[in-house]
């Protein structure tokens, strides 16, 4: 159990900065997702955290005790390497009790943890090789799992630990994390591209983007309550609905305009008059076939139906824009049928398309 | 349109053809004169000379007893000079032993040390000081000869064996840092990252991590020292006497005043190009990987 406080790090590559002066605290015993996109930053934060980069500037503390300059080695962290990093001149065994040898474990004790966490992987027959490189993709994944997990550590890190197993072993990786945490309570941060994931795993999530917090909230505010564009478009599948247009006012009401739709703001938004450009976003959650709400009916053709086993997401065409639809079960539209739809007023978002920032919600 | 397929395999055929043959000629070209040297370890005195050259002839082994049997009153009536030689052999043979593993052994030592540091530690001015080790290999040997002739007479270096080990450890230093080097680039940090955080601490790191990733690249430099180190003749003519000769200086002072002993020169060299060429025939798959390195890397993740 370990609360981490990240204090304006910093850190640049050749003049490039990766981490543009972050801050983050994750409470002792919890899992942090860090979702972003490829380049964000996570990898490095993580490296970080680990010990094996430097930052440039700014603070790293474990309970309150300043570990910025401790080396890797006195961090008693562990850290799963999203290029897996096994030592390839040593069999699978070697690679994963390299860390307990580190640790003067007796060869008995070492052995038995091993055969637990080889069996839980699913690896223990793949022991004896002796290259790792001979392994396939799922296979060293899960051989630098089984590294990783094999201590118990204050703090585990974990770099895209699962994104290359197959969609059983994911789920059940996912399930042994959270078992995992809840046996041990250790504090785990998570970082990944794939918001399902961080969705599955985390209580928190740090959307980060070009070496910076973006956003730090628990998954159903996150989903909610974007804070901006990046967020909004970042989470969510299939992704949201974005729509350019402008907004007038008509009596009481504010309505957004845009060509070839019209859509009635809901009242208790409160909204200040926006001139100019303005960006309407709603989740294909959002959108309620057949169903009237007062000035807020649309019309729009299918043009396309996926069934996905429990949904079946439509694409609509509604004036110039294809917009997604997500129906329970098996929709019943034909392609080429008009549909009417309203838009969930909970569920509409604005954005100020200059800055990607949220204007209401 | 069958004709022009035929015709066009007839060409590549052709070609093929060719190719082989210039490489027959390059390899003989490059082959020919150790295969003459051998030929000649095995002739007498009046078959190396005979015009046209022999092909043909009994071979002898006479030359190879000379080297090392010390039959001196006969060698002593052909020249004073090689009777001295004829003796000496096997303290030269050792003294090219003894200056080339060490002096190989200590460049290669810190050289790997060396090139590991600035590959991973970049100190400050990394680039600055791989260019300023580069640099002293850019003037030929020739130029700095009288200076360290009469540095190693004044500080008492000269004609002694450390004397000859340093300097070829200085000379050889630049070689095995640039090239190990580059062979420590090549492996990903991340592998060494994470055994840091697995809790090895950074010597450790080094010989159990590092190390055995680039033993090809070890190989490979070792394979190159030996190369240099083993065939140097400037120096060790001009820092050596009777005691700390090499045996590239002792060929050389075979050559007497009367006549030259062909056969028992070629015998010579002979044997001492055998563990050279022994040496670099078990490590030629790292020298051939020392030279591709980077193109034909293995698969890793």
């Amino acid at each position: 159990m370990t609360h981490v406080k990240i204090k304006n790090l910093k850190k640049s590559y050749n003049g490039f900065e990766v981490l543009k002066g972050l801050s983050l605290e994750i409470p002792s015993g919890s899992i942090v997702a860090l979702l972003g996109p490829t380049g964000a930053g996570k990898t490095t934060l993580l490296k970080c955290i680990a010990g094996v980069e430097q930052p440039d500037e700014g603070e790293i503390y474990f309970d309150d005790i300043n570990v910025t300059y401790l080396p890797p080695w006195s961090r008693d962290v562990a850290l799963f390497f999203q290029s897996y990093a096994l030592y390839p001149h040593m069999s699978v065994y070697d690679n994963i009790t390299f860390t307990l040898k580190q640790r003067r474990f007796d060869v008995g004790e070492m052995d038995k943890i091993v055969k637990s966490i080889t069996t839980k992987l699913k690896i223990s027959h793949l022991l004896d090789r002796k290259d790792p490189s001979t392994l396939s993709g799922g296979e060293m994944q899960r051989v630098a799992l089984a590294r990783t997990l094999v201590r118990r550590p204050r703090l585990f890190l974990l770099d895209e630990p699962i994104s290359n197993l197959d969609a059983k072993l994911r789920e059940e990786a996912r399930v042994e994390f959270k078992r995992l945490h809840r046996e041990f309570k250790q504090t785990i941060i998570y970082a990944t591209p794939d918001f399902v994931e961080a969705f599955a795993v985390a209580e928190k999530i740090a959307v980060i983007n070009n070496g910076e917090i973006i956003q730090y909230d628990d998954p159903l505010t996150l989903m909610r309550r974007p804070h901006n564009k990046f967020v909004a478009t970042l989470i969510g599948s299939p992704p949201i609905n974005i729509i350019r247009g402008h907004l007038v006012q008509v009596g009481n009401t504010v309505v957004f305009k845009s060509s070839g739709l019209e859509i009635e703001l809901p009242q208790e938004k409160k909204l200040e008059m926006v001139s100019g450009d303005i960006e309407l976003a709603f989740r294909p959650q959002s959108v309620r076939i057949n169903s009237y709400q007062l000035g807020n009916t649309l019309r729009g053709k299918v043009l396309a139906a996926e069934f996905m086993g429990h949904q079946t997401i439509l694409t609509l065409l509604v004036g110039n824009f294809k917009l997604k639809a997500v129906v329970k079960g098996i929709s019943r539209h034909a392609i080429n049928e008009e549909v009417s739809f309203s838009i969930d007023p909970e569920g509409i978002i604005l954005i100020d398309p200059k800055d990607g920032r949220v204007i209401q919600v | 349109m069958l004709r022009n397929t035929s015709k066009k395999k007839i060409v590549r055929k052709i070609r093929q053809i060719a190719i082989y043959v210039l490489v027959l000629a390059v390899t003989a070209y490059f082959i020919f004169p150790i295969f003459w040297l051998i030929a000649t370890s095995f002739k007498t005195r009046a078959q190396a000379f005979s015009t046209p050259p022999l092909f043909v002839w009994e071979p002898t082994l006479r030359n190879y007893i000379d080297i090392f049997l010390k039959r001196q009153t006969e060698i002593e009536a052909i020249t004073g000079r090689e009777l001295e030689l004829a003796t000496g052999a096997e303290t030269f043979f050792f003294n090219s032993f003894l200056v080339t593993s060490t002096s190989i052994l200590v460049a290669t030592l810190i050289g790997t040390l060396a090139a590991y540091s600035f590959s991973r530690y970049r100190p400050t001015g990394t680039n600055t000081l791989m260019f300023f080790i580069l640099s002293t290999r850019m003037l030929p040997a020739i130029v700095v000869a009288i200076p360290i002739y009469f540095f190693y007479r004044y500080i008492g270096l000269y004609n002694t064996y450390i004397g000859l080990i340093l300097l070829y450890v200085m000379f050889n230093l630049p070689f095995a840092v640039w090239m190990m080097k580059s062979f420590f680039d090549e492996i990903p940090k991340d592998i060494e990252q994470a055994a840091f955080v697995d809790g090895a601490k950074p010597f450790k790191v080094f010989y159990k991590i590092a190390l055995p990733q680039v033993y090809l690249g070890l190989g490979a430099t070792i394979g190159f020292l030996i190369i240099n180190v083993w065939n140097e003749f400037l120096f060790a003519l001009l820092l050596t006497e009777r005691a700390t000769r090499t045996v590239p200086v002792m060929i050389a002072g075979t050559r007497g005043e009367v006549g030259i002993n062909w056969g028992l020169i070629a015998a010579i060299e002979t044997l001492y190009i055998l563990p050279a060429l022994v040496l670099i025939f078990i490590l030629q798959k790292y020298l051939l990987r020392g030279m591709t390195f980077g193109t034909v890397r293995g698969v890793r993740q």
